[in-house]
């Protein structure tokens, strides 16, 4: 992407949230609150102090992950939705690992690559079933993400429930934690984990190539076809190395957020982290690195969305909504570009959906 | 073409210019008064008709009866609980942080460590800290009591059952669950001694792993009445909701408009739900009081940093009562659930249901209350796993 190219979209980005922030103030003014306290909480929350930059920086290390893992798919014209399934099973897989007593530099390693493994090992069926009988990702991934909640739910229940307290699973070893960045805040080692990983993902679909390859299917599979490029393989990448990433924010999540680093029965600390990652890979337009700063930014709004409750006195349902409002105007330009996308690869739209 | 685009960008520069000037310019800092009280809520949150909403009963009414500015603060993930609950105590603000609810205890914890002047109170759970107040009630002998009840309703219409719905798997809901599993079995030889007959009445139970999902509670409620289960205890705050619909549809099922079955309400009086005469009980935990006690010990300097037991000696817990359910009507009003000119319909639908249970087995259960405040009757408890297995091996109930 070229450097007028990116102020290009940026432009876009800012404007598309200044309009989001704008409707946010207006519906907030309608339902009686007001948007300046608001905003002026959100902001300091989110960025006023190191405090806050902490607290949304954390609140960004898985985010960054799951995102990728949408992104990857996407640059190969994949639309793969399986994070929020790899991160479960990547959460559980570190914990396991936390049943053994390890020393503490093997628990810690060993913790991430069973992430990793379960998260690819996830993604398999689905890279298997699309290079071979051509199912469609949507389908398959939205199955898994199923059969991977209720899975988890059992392991979080009966196999890895903590002895003494039935509510949720034992803790990662003190030893194979990610330790805290900044003591007295959430935030984790685990960021750099996350911003590595993005880094790498650029140099990979940039500057490799078999980036160039997933690029190019992306872009035009039949011309990549014709060129000899070999569709499997390419899907076979993309999948497995998506589930790495989303098994990864499994791992640096319940690895780096106190105070529990546990789990707790119906995974109310990490449902939801997959299919956050979908709406920032689309603020950050697919590209690893704005996929950072999308999750920073992301990460910020839910900072600084709890000290709206705090300072501002706005209810959680209505800074939910602000939330999401502001989300879709940034994914909008996106979202633009990938309905035509689908218009001129004469792909049926099929949408994903969650059900709380 | 060009020139409309650049239009467009300086309108939203504009506008942004505007927003921003607007949030910039007033005063960016709180002021920090004195007399505020923090209300924090794990991810099950308001409007539950029952355990959080009550907290915010009892904490609004405090902050109303003192003076005091009451602030909200709901969770949307467990990962917000401990950055929820260190911003308040971070801002300074606060004369106490309440913390709705078991979940809350980690953060609560690492939290008190953090701002030892900061003064907090936890409820079902406790914190040893010199500056926290723990709030747990006898969940055990409540549930004894509807347990009877139960038992001996289900034996005197004929059902095989009486059904539980649960929540996460957390040592609270196996206090309800050992009393409740004690209760039923107390009503069955109570029934036996009286009919001469043992009923048997066996229990259905299911933990759902959630105390959010209310289609759970609508599930699982509809595979235990297929079994036959005459009465469902709701154990999980708001799949209540759920239990009910499906308990109000077998009911219009079969044409008629009161049970049974019955639903056995939780937390809150909750007879006021399905029009007053589809739940025939409720397990009071007096939640609200518990908020309300503590914030006027913080106001009059009687706070103690200690381990409050509130049973049914003390009303902590309790079986509803005609009372108790015209201040919990409120709940429903306040809700949108039922309006001012229902209240009437619904107490006399209440009283024609209770007046359809034989008033033995009302006595029989006062009778059992009695006994267990004056300590003739201890009910027996469960925190861990191993306790709640040895409490279920005792009491099967299985048919």
């Amino acid at each position: 992407m070229r450097l007028s190219g990116s102020l290009d979209e940026l432009k876009k980005t800012v404007g598309a949230g200044v309009i989001g922030f704008a409707v946010s103030a207006l519906i907030m003014k309608v339902y009686g609150y007001d948007p300046i306290s608001a905003y002026s909480a959100l902001f300091n929350g989110a960025f006023g102090d190191s405090y806050g930059v902490a607290e949304s920086l954390a609140n960004a290390t898985p985010l960054i992950l799951t995102a990728l893992t949408f992104a990857i798919g996407f640059r190969g014209g994949m639309f793969n939705i399986g994070a929020e399934g790899q991160l479960y099973l990547g959460a559980l897989a570190a914990v396991t690992v936390s049943l053994f007593h390890l020393p503490s530099g093997i628990g810690f390693a060993l913790s991430l690559i069973f992430a990793v493994l379960a998260g690819i090992i996830w993604s398999l069926p689905v890279a298997i079933l699309k290079a071979v009988r051509g199912v469609h990702e949507v389908i398959s991934t939205i199955m898994l993400n199923w059969i991977s909640q209720f899975l988890s739910f059992y392991l979080v229940a009966r196999i890895l429930v903590d002895p003494l307290r039935a509510e949720k699973t034992i803790s990662i070893a003190e030893s194979a934690r990610l330790p805290l960045l900044v003591p007295g805040t959430s935030l984790s080692y685990g960021i750099f984990v996350s911003v590595f990983v993005a880094v790498i993902v650029y140099f990979l679909l940039w500057r490799t190539v078999i980036g160039f390859d997933i690029r190019a299917v992306g872009h035009n599979p039949v011309a990549a076809a014709y060129a000899g490029i070999e569709k499997w393989k390419i899907t076979l990448f993309v999948f497995l190395t998506g589930g790495l990433t989303a098994g990864l924010a499994g791992a640096v999540h319940v690895m780096g957020r106190p105070p529990i680093y546990a789990i707790y029965s119906g995974m109310p600390s990490i449902r939801g982290l997959g299919f956050e990652g979908l709406a920032i890979a689309m603020i950050g337009r697919n590209h690893p690195i704005g996929v950072i700063f999308a999750a920073i930014f992301f990460g910020g709004l839910l900072a600084g969305g709890r000290m709206m409750q705090l300072l501002a006195q706005v209810p959680l349902e209505m800074v939910r909504v602000v939330e999401g409002i502001i989300v879709l105007f940034l994914a909008i330009p996106e979202l633009i570009r990938l309905f035509s996308f689908l218009r001129k690869a004469k792909l049926p739209l099929i949408f994903p959906y969650k059900r709380s | 073409m060009k020139h409309s685009t650049q239009k467009l960008m300086v309108t939203i520069f504009m506008v942004g210019m505007l927003v921003v000037g607007l949030v910039i310019t007033p005063g960016m800092s709180q002021a920090a008064l004195k007399g505020n009280v923090a209300l924090v809520i794990d991810v099950g949150g308001r409007g539950d008709l029952s355990f959080n909403d009550m907290g915010y009963k009892g904490t609004e009414k405090a902050a109303a009866d003192f003076d005091l500015k009451m602030v909200e603060i709901q969770s949307a993930s467990a990962a917000d609980y401990l950055p929820n609950i260190r911003n308040a105590a971070r801002s300074r603000s606060f004369d106490l942080i309440i913390a709705v609810g078991f979940l809350l205890t980690d953060a609560v914890a690492t939290v008190a460590g953090e701002y030892p002047d900061q003064k907090f109170m936890i409820i079902d759970s406790v914190v040893e800290a010199p500056n926290v107040m723990s709030i747990v009630f006898k969940e055990n002998e409540g549930s004894a009591l509807v347990g009877a009840l139960a038992a001996m309703v289900a034996a005197h219409f004929g059902y095989p059952y009486v059904g539980a719905v649960l929540g996460i798997e957390i040592p609270v809901l196996y206090h309800f669950e050992a009393g409740y599993r004690f209760g039923i079995d107390w009503g069955n030889r109570a029934y036996a001694q009286k009919t001469g007959t043992d009923p048997r009445t066996g229990l259905l139970y299911t933990y759902t792993g959630t105390f959010s999902d209310i289609a759970k509670g609508k599930e699982a409620t509809e595979a235990m009445l297929a079994q036959g289960a005459g009465l469902v205890y709701n154990i999980a705050g708001p799949l209540g909701i759920g239990d009910l619909q499906a308990i109000t549809e077998a009911i219009k099922g079969k044409g008629k408009e009161a049970g049974p079955p019955f639903m056995i309400g939780v937390d809150a009086n909750q007879d006021w739900m399905g029009d007053g005469h589809r739940v025939l009980a409720s397990m009071l935990k007096r939640v609200d009081n518990a908020c309300y006690n503590a914030i006027e010990a913080v106001v009059k300097g009687t706070f103690e940093a200690s381990l409050i037991v509130m049973g049914l000696d003390v009303q902590g817990v309790a079986m509803s009562k005609e009372p108790e359910l015209l201040t919990f009507m409120e709940f429903g009003i306040g809700a949108g659930k039922i309006t001012e000119k229902d209240k009437d319909d619904i107490i006399s639908n209440w009283k024609n249901m209770r007046a359809q249970i034989p008033s033995w087995i009302w006595n029989a259960v006062a009778d059992l209350e009695k006994q267990i405040i004056s300590g003739n009757i201890s009910v027996p408890t469960a925190n861990t796993l191993a306790d709640i297995k040895a409490v279920r091996s005792k009491f099967p109930l299985t048919r």
